[in-house]
Parts: C-alpha cells; sequence; structure tokens
C-alpha cells in the first residue's frame, strides 16, 4: 500500500490514455442522439400510429336487419339476441390450450380447432377473427365466460341472429342469410357500387325476400373503438383523455322494415292444409289486384338453421333431396299445364268463333287423327257435349278438336297475352319463364315445321306448353277480372324505424285484354263470361271434377290439372298412378278465383306426385280460400251456413279420381 | 492519529465529490419516477410492489456506496481476489443449484432477494483486474503474452462459467469490461493484431456451435426484425414504436400506453429506457443519456486525479461497467444493437444491479474522497 500512496506520479503513466474515452463517450453520444431524433421526431408520427394501432381494436357493430311483416304488421321475420364465440389469432398465447378448453365446451374437436386457428393464421393474417361457433346456448355462454379471462385470444360477442318464427313455412319466400361467401364479396360489391359496402364475415341475404331487399332491410354497421393491451383485453386507462378527441364510436343504423303483402293467417292455412295431407310441391295465393297472400314450397329448408352455423350434414341433405327443399317451385319450376290449360283454349276458340256457347261436339272416348289414336282420360268418352260440360268435366276429345280447328298460332297469340310463357315480374330473383309455344319458336328452336298433331296436344296443356304456378295462378285471375292484367306483387312497402314509409307498390294493372292488343286480338267480356261459368261448373257443378271441396256461402270457380312427369302409354295412363313408386306420379294442378261471380282471390297449387289434381290439389286451394273468408268475409260463411242445410261435405278419400285427365 | 481523524471528520463533506452524488441522485430520481410509472399500469398489479422493493434496494445502495466511501480503497488490494474467489463459487453453486427463470440459471434464492452472483462478479472482476494491472510496468511498451497470460486466465474462469447458465449478456459484459481495462492498461501492438486476427476467425466458428438458438434468432431478429413481428422480432419492434411514438416531449407521465398497456416486454428491467423514452419523449431521453455522459466525464476526471495507479484503474473499471451496460441497454432498445438482456444501471429495476452499482460507485467516490491524501 505504501508503494502507491508514495508514488503519485505513477499515476500520470495513464494521463495520454483517458482522451480516447472522452472521444468513444461523445461519439456515443452523438449517435444515440442521432437515433433518438430519427425515431422520434423524423419517424415519430409514423411510429405514434403504429403504436395506436396497437391498442386501438376497431370492432364492427352490425347493424340489425330489418324486420319482415305481413300486410297487417305480424312478424314474419325478427331478430334475436344471440352470442356467438370468436378467436383473435393475434392474442392467442397457448394454441393447444385454449382448444382444449374451447373444443369440450363448443362440442369441436380441440385439432380441428388448432388446424382453423393455424390455416387462417397462415391465409388471413393474425388479425382476422375466426369465428368459432354462432348462436350458442346459454350454457356454452356460461362456461366459456368463465375460462374467457384465463385464454387470451378468446372473445364471446353478442350477435344478432336472424329469426323464422315460421320456420320452414315460406321459407323460399323469405329466404335466409349466411356469411357472404369469397366468391360473392367481389360480386355483390360491384353491384351494389355506391350504395353498399360488403366485407368479409358480412352476413347477407341469400335468397327470397332477404336477397331481393339486401340494401333496404340491411342498415348500416357501426364502429367501435375499444383500447386493448397487449393480451386483447379491453382496458381503461386510468387517465381518461388518452383516447384522443378525434376517435368516437359510430352507431348501427337499423335497417328498414319491409311490409308485404302476404297475410300470416292465409300463410299459415296454407301450410297446415299442405301439412294435413302430407303434399310436396307449390301453392301461391294472391289477391285479384296482384298481391301475394300467400306462398309456399314444400318439401322447405328451416331459415333458422342457417343464421347459426348450418351442419354441413344439414347442408348435404338439403341439396341431395330429390324433391328440391332449397328450389322455390313457385316461379322457379316450369310444368305441363295439364288440363288447367283448357280454359285458354277455350277463350280463343270462342273470341275465334270456332265455337259457340251451344254448340254440340261429340267427345268419344278416343279420336283419331290421322292414323293416331288420342284418347280422353275417361274410357267411355263423354257424349254429345257444349263447352260448359267440356269444362266441366275436362274433355280431352272437345279439346283436341277446338285445337285443330284453331291452329297453334291463334292460341299463342290470345294465350300469351295471358301471360303464359313469359316471367310475371314478381320482385324475387330466378324467376323462370315457362313456355308457350307457336309454329314459329318450333322453326326456330327445334328446326322443325309445327306438326298438325302437335295442336291436339298443345290444346289439352301437354307438348311444348311449360308454365310456372306463378303464371297459371294470374292467367286464372285475370280470367276472373274478366281480362284485366295484374302485375304480381308481394313487397307492400318499405318503412323506417320511425315508421315513415320510404317505398310502396301499389296494384298496377298491365292490360285489359276486352281492349284490343297490339296484337289486333282482344277477348270480349261474353267470352270471359262463358269460360267463368264453365270453371266456375269444375267445382260446383254435377259432374264437376272437383265438385267435392265446397265452401259454404262462397263458389270457387277453378280448372283441375295433371301434369305428366314422364310419358304413359295409353294402358298406363290408365292404371293407378298411386300403385307407382311416388317419384313417377304425376303432379296434381288445381288453380281457382273466389267467389265465382266477383272474384277477390286466386289460388293456385301444384302437387307434386299427388297423381290427380282434384284429391291432390283441390282440396288446399279450398282451404286457402276458406281461410281468407272466414278472416275477410266471415259474414259470407255465416250466411252459407245457414242456407246450406246439412250439406254433406264429401271426404277426400271417397272422391272419385278417375274423372280428370 | 486522533488530530488527524477530527481534521478529517471537519472536511469529510468538502472532501465527498459532490458532483458524481448529484448525478447519481438525479439519475436515481428518474430511474424512480420512471420504474413508478412501468409498474402501475391498468393492469400490472404483480409488479406494483416492485417499486418499493426498488426504493429498498436504493436505501441499501446509498448505504453501501457510503460505507464503501469512507473505507479506504486500498483495502481492496488485499480483499479483492478473496471476493473474487467466492463470487466464482457463488457462480459455480448457480450453475448447479440455481433457480431457473427465462431458460437460463442464473440466481440464488434468498427467499427476501434473488441474488445474482454474475452481476456481482463484474465488480469483482474489476477489483482483481485493477489490482493486476496497475503493478504491471511495461515501460511504456505494453503489455506481452507473459504479462497477459494472468489477467486473461481471471477472466476466462468466470466467463466460461456464465456463458454455461447462459447468460450471454453477463459473459460479454465481463469481457468488454475486462477488455477495455486491458486494452486501458496497454497491450502490445503485434498482439492487438494477431487477437483481432483470431477473433474474426473464431467468431463464424462461435455462431455455429457456441451460440445457443435463441441468441443466434436475436442477432438475426435485430437484422430485420419486420420479418417476424410476433415472435422473435416482437420484442425489438414494440420498443422502436414505443420510443418513436414518445416523439418530441413524449405522451406524458404514465400515458405511454406502449407500457401501460403492456405492449413493452420487460418494461421494468431491460427495456425502461423505452418507457422513459416514449412517456417523456426526446427531450427526457437526451436528458437522461446526457446525465450519463457527464457522470462518465466525472468518472474519468477522478480516474485522472487519482492518488495511484489502482485508483484509476479502479475508477476505468467501474466507468467501463457502466458505460458498456448503457451503451448495449440504449442501444438494444434504440434498434442499433441486438437484444441482449443486459440492465441499465440505475434505472432498471433489481436489486443486484442497483448493489453492485453504488457499490462500484462508492469505490470511485473513495477514489476521489483520498486524492487529496499524499
Amino acid at each position: 500500500m505504501a508503494d502507491y500512496v508514495n508514488n503519485p506520479d505513477e499515476s500520470k503513466e495513464y494521463w495520454g490514455r483517458y482522451k480516447y474515452f472522452y472521444f468513444f463517450i461523445s461519439m456515443t453520444f452523438l449517435t444515440f442522439a442521432i437515433r433518438l431524433w430519427y425515431l422520434q421526431i423524423i419517424s415519430g408520427n409514423e411510429l405514434r400510429d403504429f403504436s395506436e394501432k396497437n391498442r386501438i381494436k376497431q370492432m364492427k357493430i352490425p347493424a340489425p336487419r330489418g324486420l319482415i311483416l305481413d300486410r297487417q304488421g305480424k312478424v314474419l321475420v325478427q331478430n334475436l339476441p344471440g352470442f356467438e364465440v370468436v378467436l383473435s389469432p393475434q392474442y392467442i398465447s397457448n394454441l393447444e390450450e385454449l382448444a382444449g378448453h374451447v373444443g369440450p365446451i363448443v362440442g369441436l374437436e380441440p385439432e380441428k380447432i388448432i388446424t382453423r386457428v393455424q390455416r387462417s393464421r397462415r391465409v388471413n393474417g393474425p388479425f382476422a377473427l375466426i369465428k368459432l361457433k354462432e348462436n350458442l346456448s346459454r350454457e356454452e355462454v356460461f362456461r366459456l365466460k368463465r375460462i374467457h379471462l384465463e385464454t387470451p385470444g378468446l372473445e364471446i360477442r353478442e350477435t344478432i341472429l336472424r329469426h323464422y318464427p315460421l320456420e320452414k313455412n315460406g321459407a323460399q319466400l323469405f329466404g335466409y342469410v349466411s356469411e357472404i361467401s369469397k366468391k360473392q364479396l367481389p360480386l355483390l360489391n360491384d353491384l351494389y357500387k355506391g350504395i353498399l359496402k360488403f366485407e368479409q364475415g358480412d352476413i347477407i341475404g341469400k335468397s327470397g325476400i332477404e336477397e331481393n331487399l339486401e340494401k333496404d332491410i340491411r342498415g348500416t354497421d357501426g364502429v367501435s373503438f375499444i383500447q386493448v393491451d397487449a393480451h386483447g383485453r379491453e382496458t381503461s386507462l386510468k387517465n381518461p383523455n388518452i383516447l384522443g378527441e378525434k376517435i368516437s364510436d359510430q352507431d348501427a343504423t337499423h335497417g328498414n322494415n319491409a311490409v308485404l303483402t302476404i297475410d300470416r293467417d292465409v300463410q299459415e292455412a296454407a301450410y297446415k292444409s299442405f301439412k294435413k295431407l302430407d303434399r310436396i310441391g307449390a301453392l301461391v295465393a294472391m289477391k285479384s289486384d296482384g298481391q301475394v297472400l300467400a306462398w309456399l314450397s314444400e318439401p322447405a329448408f328451416d331459415p333458422n338453421e342457417f343464421a347459426a352455423t348450418i351442419s354441413p350434414q344439414t347442408w348435404n341433405q338439403l341439396i341431395n333431396d330429390p324433391f328440391k327443399p332449397m328450389r322455390n317451385k313457385v316461379i322457379q319450376d316450369h310444368h305441363s299445364p295439364g288440363s288447367t290449360f283448357k280454359p285458354f283454349v277455350a277463350l280463343a276458340a270462342l273470341e275465334e268463333k270456332k265455337i259457340t256457347e251451344t254448340q254440340i261436339i261429340y267427345a268419344p272416348g278416343v279420336f283419331y287423327f290421322g292414323k293416331r289414336p288420342y284418347h280422353d282420360h275417361q274410357k267411355g268418352g263423354h257424349g254429345y257435349i257444349n263447352i260448359y260440360d267440356a269444362l266441366e268435366r275436362s274433355s280431352n276429345v272437345f279439346f283436341y278438336q277446338l285445337g285443330i280447328k284453331l291452329g297453334i298460332d291463334k292460341m299463342y297469340d290470345y294465350i300469351s297475352l295471358l301471360g303464359i310463357g313469359q316471367k310475371t315480374g314478381i320482385e324475387l330473383a330466378r324467376e323462370v319463364p315457362g313456355n308457350m309455344p307457336n309454329a314459329a319458336w318450333k322453326k326456330q328452336y327445334r328446326g322443325e315445321e309445327w306438326q298438325e298433331g302437335e295442336n291436339l296436344s298443345t290444346a289439352i296443356g301437354q307438348g311444348f306448353v311449360n308454365t310456372t304456378l306463378m303464371q297459371m295462378t294470374l292467367a286464372y285471375n285475370t280470367i276472373g277480372l274478366k281480362g284485366k292484367v295484374y302485375k304480381p306483387y308481394v313487397i307492400q312497402k318499405i318503412v323506417d324505424q320511425e315508421g315513415k314509409v320510404l317505398k310502396e307498390n301499389f296494384p298496377q294493372m298491365v292490360r285489359d285484354l276486352q281492349q284490343v292488343q297490339p296484337n289486333g286480338v282482344k277477348i270480349s267480356e261474353h267470352t270471359f263470361d262463358i269460360v267463368r261459368e264453365g270453371m266456375r261448373r269444375v267445382a260446383n257443378g254435377d259432374r264437376g271434377t272437383a265438385r267435392f271441396w265446397k265452401i259454404p256461402g262462397v263458389q270457387m270457380a277453378g280448372k283441375t290439372g295433371t301434369a305428366q312427369v314422364m310419358g304413359f302409354s295409353a294402358d298406363q295412363i290408365y292404371a293407378n298412378c298411386m300403385s307407382r313408386p311416388i317419384h313417377m306420379r304425376h303432379h296434381g294442378w288445381f288453380v281457382a278465383f273466389a267467389p265465382a261471380d266477383n272474384p277477390e282471390i286466386t289460388v293456385g297449387v301444384l302437387a307434386e306426385h299427388s297423381c290427380h289434381g282434384n284429391t291432390g290439389a283441390a282440396p288446399i286451394v279450398r282451404d286457402v280460400i276458406q281461410a281468407y273468408f272466414e278472416k275477410y268475409h266471415p259474414e259470407m260463411i255465416a250466411d252459407g251456413m245457414k242456407n246450406i242445410k246439412i250439406k254433406k261435405v264429401q271426404s277426400a278419400e271417397k272422391a272419385e279420381t278417375t274423372e280428370d285427365e | 492519529m486522533e488530530l488527524s481523524v477530527s481534521y478529517e471528520e471537519k472536511t469529510l463533506l468538502k472532501r465527498l465529490d459532490w458532483n458524481l452524488i448529484l448525478v447519481i441522485l438525479a439519475l436515481n430520481v428518474i430511474g424512480l419516477i420512471n420504474l413508478y410509472s412501468a409498474t402501475h399500469g391498468p393492469n400490472s398489479k404483480e409488479v406494483e410492489s416492485l417499486f418499493v422493493n426498488q426504493i429498498v434496494w436504493l436505501i441499501s445502495g446509498w448505504s453501501v456506496f457510503f460505507i464503501a466511501t469512507l473505507l479506504d480503497y486500498a483495502l481492496v488490494l488485499k480483499i479483492g481476489y478473496i471476493v473474487y474467489f467466492i463470487n466464482l463459487l457463488a457462480i459455480v453453486y448457480v450453475d448447479f443449484f440455481g433457480k431457473i427463470a427465462l431458460g437460463a440459471q442464473r440466481w440464488i434464492d434468498f427467499g427476501f432477494f434473488r441474488y445474482q452472483p454474475s452481476e456481482t462478479m463484474k465488480l469483482a472482476m474489476i477489483m482483481v483486474l485493477a489490482k493486476v494491472l496497475s503493478a504491471r510496468n511495461t515501460m511504456g511498451k505494453g503489455m506481452g503474452f507473459k504479462e497477459l497470460m494472468w489477467p486473461l486466465s481471471l477472466l476466462v474462469i468466470p466467463f466460461v462459467l456464465i456463458m454455461k447458465q447462459p447468460d450471454l449478456g453477463t459473459a460479454m459484459m465481463i469481457t468488454a469490461i475486462s477488455g477495455t481495462m486491458i486494452l486501458f492498461a496497454r497491450v502490445r501492438k503485434h498482439i492487438l493484431i494477431s487477437a483481432a486476427i483470431l477473433i474474426s476467425f473464431s467468431l463464424p466458428l462461435a455462431w455455429k456451435y457456441v451460440l445457443h438458438d435463441y441468441q443466434k434468432n436475436r442477432v438475426l431478429t435485430f437484422l430485420s426484425p419486420e420479418n417476424d413481428p410476433r415472435k422473435t422480432g416482437y420484442n425489438a419492434l414494440q420498443s422502436k414504436y414505443a420510443v418513436g411514438s414518445g416523439q418530441f416531449f413524449g405522451k406524458g407521465f404514465r400515458k405511454g400506453t406502449q407500457s401501460q398497456l403492456e405492449f413493452l416486454p420487460e418494461r421494468h428491467t431491460d427495456f425502461i429506457y423505452s418507457v422513459l423514452s416514449e412517456e417523456h419523449g426526446f427531450v427526457g431521453s437526451i436528458t437522461t443519456i446526457g446525465l450519463f455522459c457527464i457522470l462518465f466525464f466525472l468518472l474519468i476526471r477522478i480516474a485522472y486525479q487519482s492518488r495511484d495507479k489502482f485508483g484509476a484503474m479502479l475508477a476505468v473499471g467501474v466507468l467501463c461497467y457502466i458505460f458498456w451496460h448503457m451503451f448495449v441497454n440504449v442501444g438494444m432498445v434504440i434498434g442499433l444493437l441486438p437484444i441482449v438482456g443486459v440492465p441499465l444501471p440505475l434505472l432498471s429495476y433489481g436489486g443486484s444491479s442497483m448493489l453492485t452499482t453504488m457499490a462500484g460507485l462508492g469505490l470511485i467516490s473513495s477514489v476521489a474522497f483520498r486524492k487529496y491524501l499524499f
């Protein structure tokens, strides 16, 4: 120690070396200062943005879709509160653990959750949310909430669940909602350019009214900004003004309500009747001015299952069902109209004076055209009959002869005016036009001349004629109104949440056939009277094909028909239809309006694979018309009950089924 | 003797280096303010108590500082090797029985205090090297191979043991401190040149065989942090956002979202400077490193005025200790250096670091205290 104390000069040896320290320390300070200047001053704004994005999470507040109501304000489609569980991969700290906890609660295999999260991370990046399950049960919500805090990345969100109280009833009309698909996203953004903006994960209407009215009932989504910490937990800082002033939440705007022309009571009566008879097929009921009252397509899907996450099994079942529950059979399917076509031919023949009101024609069981036999559905034929009888009993041979006299082009002139072979213009998407042939059409599309024999089959609604149920119902409605063609519609008005009417549709007459039309054709009131009387007898005459289904106090006027699903020889036609496998049975038609003398409502039913129009479709039409009058004109039914004393109403089972072609 | 004692007592306050004490105090105050913010976020219940702990460490640190000041630093010549070997034993103990934290064995758990012997080893290293190096008289030519053998051996043993934990940061720190001291004591030119060549050849080999994967990742991440923003690059990126978003005046005390919302990792220890930069901006950041620079210049002045080579070497050692920590820590936080787990002296939370730093500064204070004693 003494050495050091006694040699103070020794430390001078180091003196020259301190300058290196000064230099190095100064350089370090300078470098750090430059770097800090660069980060905090030059890149400061940009990095501040990054740090803001870190903590501010933008959350979309989905707008509730507008309600869909019936003509009297009864709910057809509504919203219910629901819960869904989502994962945000950016905050997941232990994926295996999370999957192990959450999987059993929501009924998913943990491995599947892991692969889903990994795939989403890869494909969509760490910030895209993954919807694990929608429409959680209360118990699921409760159990998830218990593990929620210890499981970063797990979120339980309140959602709005679309609810269809009628379930399968009218499902194809109301449609369903589900998440927008990747394919649809650019298409819809293009279609609604400047009006709506869709994003991945949005719930949109996929069919029916939900699809058609997307822009009206959708509403505007809101945004909320919440502050989260590094683990994704919502956090409020002790200092309230830290969120800044420029960021503020935006509320969602409720979508507008849609009021339909549908009457929920009539709709339910129709469904009940379909179910009672265990029918499949389609139904449409409209007021005479074109307002659709009921719309049914059976079998159907339950749109509530789509609103939640539909299971792959259910989906496969739906799309592989041979009876096509996803299809809106009112407008998307067309069939041969069969005998329901005869009133149209009658109109043309009477107007063209090919037959008169009183003229009698011989209608045997077989009619030979050239050498070929054309059969009546009734083996013995109908003997000598006039136009009223021919309609009442549905004589094929009578109409064969009218077909020959008229020729296809005359038939075309009149019948196309009734709307056959054209879209009716109803608001819903994917309506098919059906087909009303003429000679030129055949030449163009088949490359052949029209054959005389084809006039016969056309006259009884077979051959190239194809019609949708909506067309048939509209055409019958026109006959009921003696020539006034209305445009059918189902959307009455769009109303905002305060009840202000934004859009309203009114009955619209397209043309009046009693006036001369552009093609030089008109149909006189007298002609309509004759055909209407024939149709009245179908439901009321002693030999009418639909005489078993009556409503006390209200007379229906209509026509039955059968659409063959495949070609049969004469013998096979007579063979008992009901003994065939169900998919080979004929479709039954019945379209009618009521009251017969001053119609208010027209109802069409296509009863698929029910063999006959009278037993298959007519009782449903009767039920629906009866439900309408019981609701809107109970006095007529009551009067009818008084007048008709103990009138036997025969059951459908007892009805003779061979009378109808 | 009685006379001299009374003389010492009279001039005790005058002989203290008040500049040194004030600068240290200033850094302490900044450190405490900042640590309070870092440990009092909305969700940081579990770290709140650390602030009080730090105050305890600080008081203990100042006690050690004044004890060291009053003791003649010549005492270190006698006990240097003892401290060194006890410390070495502690490291050996830690290597085999220590507490595992963050994938490395570093601590001996005393219940109230988790002692990290590799931290105090830095000071022990300074003590023995100061003794050995100040005794070398090379007549201005610098140390040759023979003279270097012993100091290098003293370095290599703890280096290997600490690398084994594995604690690359501390091992590098010890090397940097010792290396600077050795260079300061002068090394012959041809040895310097061959050492430089040797290091440049051995680096690739070290990369391949010595470094752990996580350490390689840190280096790779440093070179391109945006490549993997959620994993290894996360810390570097979040720190960059924190520092940059502070802008000129900072977001304000306890308003730094990066730290308060826990986006910053290790925010009360290794990333304490990010918290400071975010909340107090360019002004606060520059003030802090400016204070460090003043501290460094004060230490250099003490070394310069030291009564002997040993005191000067001791002061240089402590200077290197604080400088290299500050250099690596701040360099890492502001994205100039890869992520290495090194605390920022006087600001980071931690008892071992605080006590070691204050003890080291106490020694220097002792050197300053005795500069007039001839």
